[in-house]
């Protein structure tokens, strides 16, 4: 495809099809269209999505009784739901039923969503016949907010192509006056109220995100068909108003990201709406990498000014190096999704670049990451710390579903650890199973160490679910500080199911799932996810791992983050700094050390020499016919390094 | 389809009308009717007048007549306690245990059982479902097998394909469902009383009971299914090797016990009390087990059975022992199921097997005697439910068996009559199900995800499921979500021949805990 071609392609994409047809336009799954002329070669691709199903009275007493058993027969959060926010969504759901075949097709599904947006809980989403699965509402630019939270300005960080919007006044940096003729920050708060996240700070962020981007699949969509917007320039230019149509896109998938029905997708914790709209986002804002995306190629993102590193999973990392006067260069490292399929391929992309950053110091970003595949979350944390990491753990809801679900045969492999402790509740009153890791320890240990130098995790209200794992892991492992854009992450604990796999897992069971009508599903939470160390036990829904608080500045949202960066490096610049490198040649292993005061050495898992005392520089031992071989630093008794390396001895 | 063959029949019936003793044989024929059940049994040529006593003559009128002349025909085999899940997989020993198990809680919990056992079998399940039961009964056929327990736990009945999955078997649609209930799992005694009660009304259930040394800790099963009131006639215990002879009197209306003599001495080195049973009045049934403790099939077994009552002096006759695979095994099933089977005789299901008589013998040797020493090599034909599955090329051809395959036992050729599990009778070679089974070894990862998403599609667009099977023995200690982090480390061993051959032999020598009493089995074989 040349670039010309390319470019006409990827402005199709962002361009998609106008909500007003989308809404209210001639469907292209019915009949032909009689507009349409000619065919074949050279005729223009049909982007329209088709219109919504009809559901009769059996249809939605179907999903009714499917939500009043899965919400009450095995949704993890229900106890916390109802303890939080004084609801009962089984109630409502049965009350709902009773009027179900009077409303309306509108009123209906709206109905439907507010019982389930009520539990507040991304992971927990009620998906109508949605035209096309995928499809998200977009404005063609991103806001984002600086300053306090209770005085927040609200700014265009990004804006799509030229030709989605008509006034070429209306670019990144403009300062956001109303929205709709209401004042911006009440408009973000009246759409709060209709978004999930537990705490105030968390419905914010997701509102925020979500006033420009609407996952169809998740959620209704917007109630206007253009916005009419107030913005200035900043700082105090004229005020000015436009006019700006709501599109309907298809923002697809990455081809790294995990496949339905895989292995992994049962490992799931994300916010299917978050990712959809991240992935809009790309497409709106990073054509090209959406474009690298499809097609699998590596490439570098395309921000103005900076330099990334090549990589071919673009759509989950972004990696670069950052000045810094007083810290020296510093890695920065974006994780924006854990959504992949191959936690081994994300975790060894990891690696490799982490050997192109500097030593000095990394900045881990998670802002915005709506979480995905688990394991990938927990097992990437080894490889900041000489701790062992221990992985959060999860429950299931103590109930005949559930021990249905895990008694049956053919989910052996997959709940039977869970299976003593959910009879054992019916005994002990206990509203839980036992909680047991999703990551097996061994899996998040098996490589251990590779970035030596000190890190810091950056997260904000929409760092979700899997991103909620991680910074709890590096938190409650004691790898480094939390900085938090916001009061805490936004606090997304649980592995989610979707109705497919909860159909297949009670096959056989005396809950056995009836098929939904087309097009219709729901995710939902099924294990709930408990912090280890120091928090040990303690929820991530609702509650989030807090962090150092950081307010974002205009330079952040214009200049590549700059302040944060420049805040994150005075953090790192207070650890204090070890370093150990470990070379290995055909007949020495050669260790260098900075900050270290006592090196122990492993081999195959055995202490190799008594404990040796050490100064900086360089030592070297004779290359051991062992298959792996570890080192131990510490610093007056405290170990601060570890690296382990294979020999392939034999 | 009406089936007539004819040769030295082998009843082992108590029907007096087929023959003076259970113990006798005669030339004869046994007529297998439209119904797919034994017409007749009849001696000599007199079987015509038998029929068309009877008024069936009609339905035998073009039925094609197998002449094994003075080859055996014996009742079908029927294996009471296996693991179909679990047959490809060769036998399993853990490195450097000098000590036998103490019972069947300890040796899953071993470092190399997951992944010796569980993992291999579960990428077989997973990506070859019908392949691998396939596999299984094609091996319990090669043996003579024409009914076997242990259908690992499926999404569709098991019913009315290869041999009878005692399990699923419904008649043609005769009995019901859940007649024969099992469980290879200890149960709670909660359930136990709902089986006791379901037994009560009628089910079979087949339980794998005080499986390990008799002195240890497991003997409380036996007393738990006693306490729940589950030591009754329908009751068929497998193992209680754990169960000292004293206990057997508290079952008072004796069931059976499913003896696996194998599994028994190379796991624990000890085996069930069976002259204790017998004395207390309980049936007694031989079972092969499971790939990796056990012999290939039930015919393999019976020699183990031999060995085991030789060096023991039980001092069980041939007759005995083939009444364990046959007759008394026969008897159960024909509680649960109404019907006779294991026995030839009027009314009983039109399974039976062939086996070559011993022509080294004397000119009227003992026809138990025969079956005991025979090999896969002496097994002829194979009919189940009046339909020839498997036997050699004339047999077959005589017994207008229709959509053969070529498969080689032990370089000799038989036919195969195999249709795909879901294919409306389209055939199916036992190359074509080696092959895919040989592809999940060379790669179990993909073929377990691919089969996994196949799976999933098919839920999505609500198309009927495609077949699922579930592991029925203990998984063992594996991370939570039951397998290794990449499927890709899954090491599956070689496929094990469907046949006891020299490599089985020879890795029986030197390892499990029989102190060399199995060594005598490949005496049978040379």
């Amino acid at each position: 495809m040349d670039d010309q071609h390319a470019a006409a392609s990827l402005l199709q994409a962002q361009t998609g099809q106008l909500l007003s047809d989308f809404l209210l336009g001639e469907s292209p799954g019915g009949e032909p269209r009689r507009r349409e002329r000619g065919g074949g070669r050279g005729r223009r691709p049909d982007f329209r999505i088709p219109k919504a199903q009809v559901l009769d009275g059996g249809e939605r007493l179907q999903i009714i009784d499917t939500l009043i058993a899965v919400i009450g027969g095995v949704y993890c959060h229900l106890p916390q739901k109802r303890a939080a926010y004084a609801l009962d969504p089984v109630q409502a759901l049965q009350l709902l039923r009773a009027q179900v075949v009077a409303l309306s097709e509108g009123e209906f599904h709206l109905a439907l969503t507010s019982i389930i947006s009520g539990l507040r809980d991304a992971h927990t989403r009620y998906s109508g016949p949605a035209a096309k699965q995928g499809a998200v509402a977009a404005l063609p630019f991103l806001v984002e907010q600086y300053g306090p939270y209770d005085a927040p300005t609200f700014v265009v960080s990004k804006v799509s192509a030229p030709e989605l919007i008509k006034d070429a006044r209306f670019k990144s940096g403009v300062i956001l006056e109303s929205w709709n003729s209401i004042p911006f920050a009440r408009a973000v708060d009246l759409h709060a109220d209709r978004e999930t996240g537990g705490r105030p700070d968390a419905r914010r962020a997701r509102a925020l995100e979500s006033l420009t981007f609407r996952a169809l699949e998740c959620g209704p969509p917007p109630d206007e068909m253009a916005v009419d917007i107030a913005y200035r320039a900043p700082p105090r230019g004229t005020l000015r108003e436009t006019r700006i149509p709501w599109r309907v896109v298809q923002p697809e998938r990455a081809q790294i990201n995990h496949q339905p029905g895989s292995r992994a997708s049962r490992y799931i914790a994300a916010d299917p709406a978050a990712e959809a709209v991240r992935r809009t986002k790309k497409l709106m804002f990073s054509g090209n990498v959406w474009e690298a995306d499809r097609s699998g190629t590596a490439i570098a993102h395309d921000e103005k000014r900076v330099k990334w590193i090549r990589t071919r999973f673009q759509d989950a990392l972004a990696a670069r190096i950052v000045k810094n006067s007083s810290s020296g260069d510093l890695g920065y490292l974006r994780i924006w999704s854990f959504d992949v399929e191959d936690d081994d391929a994300f975790i060894a992309e990891v690696m490799r670049l982490l050997d192109i950053l500097p030593d000095n110091g990394l900045i881990l970003d998670l802002r915005g990451n709506p979480g995905g595949l688990i394991w990938a979350a927990e097992r990437l944390l080894q490889l900041f710390t000489p701790n062992t990491i221990k992985p959060a753990r999860f429950s299931l809801l103590a109930s005949p579903m559930t021990r249905a679900m895990a008694s049956s045969p053919f989910n052996r492999m997959e709940f039977e650890a869970w299976l003593p402790s959910l009879e054992a509740a019916i005994a002990t009153g206990e509203p839980y199973s036992q909680p047991l890791p999703l990551t097996d320890p061994a899996w998040c240990n098996d490589i251990g160490q590779k970035y030596g130098g000190p890190v810091v995790c950056v997260v904000d209200p929409n760092t979700y679910s899997a991103g909620d794992l991680f910074a709890a892991g590096f938190v409650d492992n004691e790898i480094g500080p939390v900085v938090c854009v916001g009061e805490a992450t936004g606090a997304g604990g649980a592995n989610v199911w979707t109705h497919f796999d909860l159909r297949e897992a009670l096959r056989g069971t005396s809950f056995e799932l009836s098929v939904l009508p087309p097009d219709v599903g729901y995710t939902l939470a099924i294990r709930r996810a408990l912090r280890c160390g120091a928090a040990d036990g303690l929820p991530i829904e609702d509650l989030g791992v807090p962090g150092i608080a950081y307010e974002m500045t205009l330079d952040d949202l214009l200049q590549e983050n700059r302040d944060l960066i420049a805040f994150c490096a005075g953090l790192l610049s207070g650890i204090p700094r070890t370093v150990m490198k470990v070379q290995i040649d055909e007949r020495t292993v050669s260790i260098t050390t900075r900050g270290l005061d006592e090196l122990e050495t492993y081999m195959n898992g055995r202490p190799f020499e008594a404990v040796r005392r050490i100064s900086d520089g360089a030592h070297q031992l004779p290359r051991p016919d062992a298959e792996i071989i570890e080192f131990v630093g510490r610093r007056n008794g405290e170990i601060c390094q570890r690296r382990r390396l294979g020999l392939n001895a034999g | 389809m009406s089936l007539i063959v004819a040769g030295r029949i082998v009843p082992l019936t108590k029907d007096r009308k087929v023959a003076q003793s259970e113990n006798a044989s005669f030339q004869g024929r046994v007529w297998i009717g439209d119904d797919d059940r034994i017409a007749a049994v009849s001696r000599g040529t007199a079987g015509a007048v038998t029929i068309t006593n009877s008024g069936r003559s009609a339905e035998f009128d073009n039925a094609p007549v197998v002449d094994v002349g003075n080859d055996l025909v014996v009742p079908g085999f029927i294996d009471l306690h296996s693991h179909l899940a679990y047959a490809p997989l060769p036998l399993w020993t853990e490195p450097d245990r000098t000590v036998p198990f103490q019972h069947h809680d300890i040796w899953p919990t071993r470092p190399t059982y997951a992944e010796s056992i569980s993992w291999p079998a579960y990428a077989f399940i997973e990506a070859a479902p019908a392949e691998l039961l396939a596999y299984a009964e094609i091996r319990a056929l090669v043996g003579g097998t024409t009914s076997i327990q242990g259908s690992p736990p499926s999404n569709r009945p098991l019913d009315g394909w290869l041999v009878r999955n005692i399990e699923d078997e419904t008649l043609g649609g005769e009995i019901g469902r859940h007649q024969v209930l099992a469980s290879t799992l200890t149960l709670k005694p909660e359930q136990l009383g709902a089986r006791a009660i379901s037994m009560r009304q009628g089910a079979t259930f087949i339980y794998h009971c005080a499986e390990g040394r008799p002195d240890s800790i497991v003997q409380r099963e036996y007393r738990a299914a006693h306490a729940a009131g589950c030591l009754q006639r329908r009751l068929v215990a497998i193992h209680t090797n754990a169960v000292d002879s004293a206990s057997y009197d508290t079952w008072s209306d004796p069931g059976a016990i499913v003896w696996s003599p194998f599994s028994n001495l190379w796991l624990y080195g000890t085996t069930t009390d069976v002259p204790s049973a017998l004395g207390r009045g309980i049936s007694l049934c031989i079972g092969s087990d499971w790939g990796p403790s056990g012999t290939r099939n039930v015919l393999g077994e019976l020699k183990v059975a031999s060995l085991v009552s030789e060096a023991k002096g039980w001092g069980f006759s041939p007759f005995d022992l083939v009444k364990m695979i046959t007759a008394n095994p026969g008897d159960v099933l024909a509680e649960a199921w109404q019907r006779h089977a294991g026995r030839l005789q009027p009314g009983a299901l039109g399974d039976l097997v062939v086996i070559a008589s011993d022509a080294e013998a004397a000119s009227r040797p003992d026809p138990f005697k025969s079956i005991l020493r025979a090999t896969e090599a002496d097994v002829r034909l194979v009919v189940v439910n009046g339909k020839p599955l498997y036997g050699t090329e004339q047999l077959m051809q005589q017994a207008s068996a229709a959509q053969t395959s070529r498969i080689s036992v032990n370089g000799e050729t038989r036919r195969l009559a195999l249709t795909r599990f879901e294919g409306n009778d389209e055939p199916w070679s036992y190359k074509d199900v080696l092959k895919r089974l040989e592809e999940v070894r060379d790669d179990p990862k993909a073929t377990i995800e691919s089969a996994r998403r196949l799976a999933f599609a098919a839920i999505r667009t609500g198309a009927p499921p495609p077949l699922r099977l579930a592991l029925d023995m203990p998984t063992g200690r594996v991370p939570v979500g039951g397998l290794p982090k990449d499927l890709s480390k899954i090491i599956v061993p070689p496929i094990q021949p469907l046949e006891h051959d020299e490599a089985f032999f020879a890795s029986i020598h030197g390892r499990g805990f029989h102190e060399g009493l199995l060594d005598g089995l490949s005496e049978f074989y040379s």
